[in-house]
């Protein structure tokens, strides 16, 4: 940037640099889904590997079931942060919001006044 | 004449399946401001919001600086300049004048390179500094929002409503600093339901009545004649 060259101008060029991603290939709705289907997958894993080790007397077939139910139970915990980082984020964006507004009414109405439509000038 | 810095062509736009625009066609250029009138429910604040990339088009284009940003992140196009002002302001009531503008530093500059810019062009905020924002009157709670949108160097400004709940004589005193923005070579787009004090400062106008561009052309006086009757009915 050349600092006489005009707003417009580096409007147009920052533009035209700016990598633009593809709208279609949001990944948040697949990142929200992947979540859950590790939440499920998780548990139905390391119950899989639970009734696996009871199901046997061989050490090597229980050792087996051992890595599956611990595999089952990082993925119940990586699909959990998964799921709560792209469906919590948006929740508490808007729950944020809704606290300044809400002070901003008490505020409001302990002094008793209508801040939105002041028109008179100080 | 100067570029064209936000250009609409044939935007659709609709709420829930209904459609608000119709073909919208509309062109701002750099350094000059474009009003958007039109009664209540004309789809004004649609228009401004599909210009900012914050509402979906149908169909037609969006291009800023000539390139087609259609379906575009609304956050790269702010990034990239666009700030809209939206109606009811956008300041954040809890806290001061100053902590207002500081959090405007996201944008990489400084906070008193912020505050410099903001108080040069609004003195009475620099009075108010420590106030809360939500105390301070509506007109200088537009002068914060329109600080606060300074902040950010835009080359496009979308205005919306910039005169809700406002006096006239406050009204004309802001349209006069969107005129000196505007002066210093940004495009600015305002939305406006009361149409006086902004055809003051307009280089262009359009009418939108029901999604669709009914007039266009220089702030005159048939343009003027023409918005009385639309609001209050033609003469028989």
């Amino acid at each position: 940037m050349t600092p006489t060259e005009p707003r417009a101008d580096r409007f147009v060029r920052e533009l035209a640099e700016l990598k633009i991603p593809d709208p279609a290939a949001a990944r948040t709705t697949l990142w929200l889904r992947a979540g859950a289907a590790l939440m499920v997958l998780g548990p139905a894993v390391a119950a899989a590997a639970y009734f696996l080790s009871h199901g046997t007397r061989d050490p090597l077939v229980q050792r087996d079931a051992l890595a599956l139910g611990l595999t089952g139970v990082a993925a119940s915990v990586v699909g959990s942060a998964l799921f709560l980082r792209y469906s919590l984020t948006g929740f508490l964006r808007f729950w944020m919001a809704r606290q300044s507004y809400d002070l901003a009414q008490l505020t409001d109405r302990l002094t008793g006044k209508d801040t939105g439509h002041d028109a008179a000038p100080r | 004449m100067s570029r064209v810095l936000l250009e609409l062509r044939g935007a659709k736009a609709a709420h829930d399946g209904i459609t608000v625009l119709h073909g919208l066609d509309l062109a701002v250029r750099a350094g000059e401001v474009t009003a958007l009138l039109g009664p209540n429910g004309a789809g004004k604040t649609t228009a401004l919001r599909v210009a900012a990339g914050a509402h979906p088009v149908t169909a037609g284009r969006l291009l800023l600086g000539g390139r087609d940003m259609t379906g575009a992140d609304p956050g790269d196009l702010a990034r990239a300049g666009v700030c809209l002002i939206p109606e009811g302001r956008g300041v954040f009531p809890n806290l001061t004048v100053r902590d207002n503008l500081l959090m405007m530093t996201f944008t990489g500059r400084t906070r008193a390179e912020i505050e410099e810019v903001a108080f040069a062009r609004f003195p009475v905020l620099a009075r108010r500094a420590g106030q809360r924002a939500g105390t301070l009157s509506g007109g200088e709670q537009q002068m914060l929002a329109l600080a606060r949108g300074l902040a950010t160097d835009p080359a496009v400004l979308l205005l919306d409503e910039l005169s809700m709940g406002l006096a006239p004589l406050v009204v004309r005193g802001l349209y006069e600093q969107v005129a000196g923005i505007a002066r210093q070579g940004v495009a600015v787009l305002v939305v406006e339901q009361f149409a006086a004090a902004v055809l003051d400062i307009a280089r262009h106008a359009a009418v939108l009545v029901r999604g669709r561009i009914e007039r266009r052309g220089d702030p005159d006086d048939a343009l003027r004649s023409e918005l009385s009757a639309l609001y209050l009915g033609s003469a028989p």
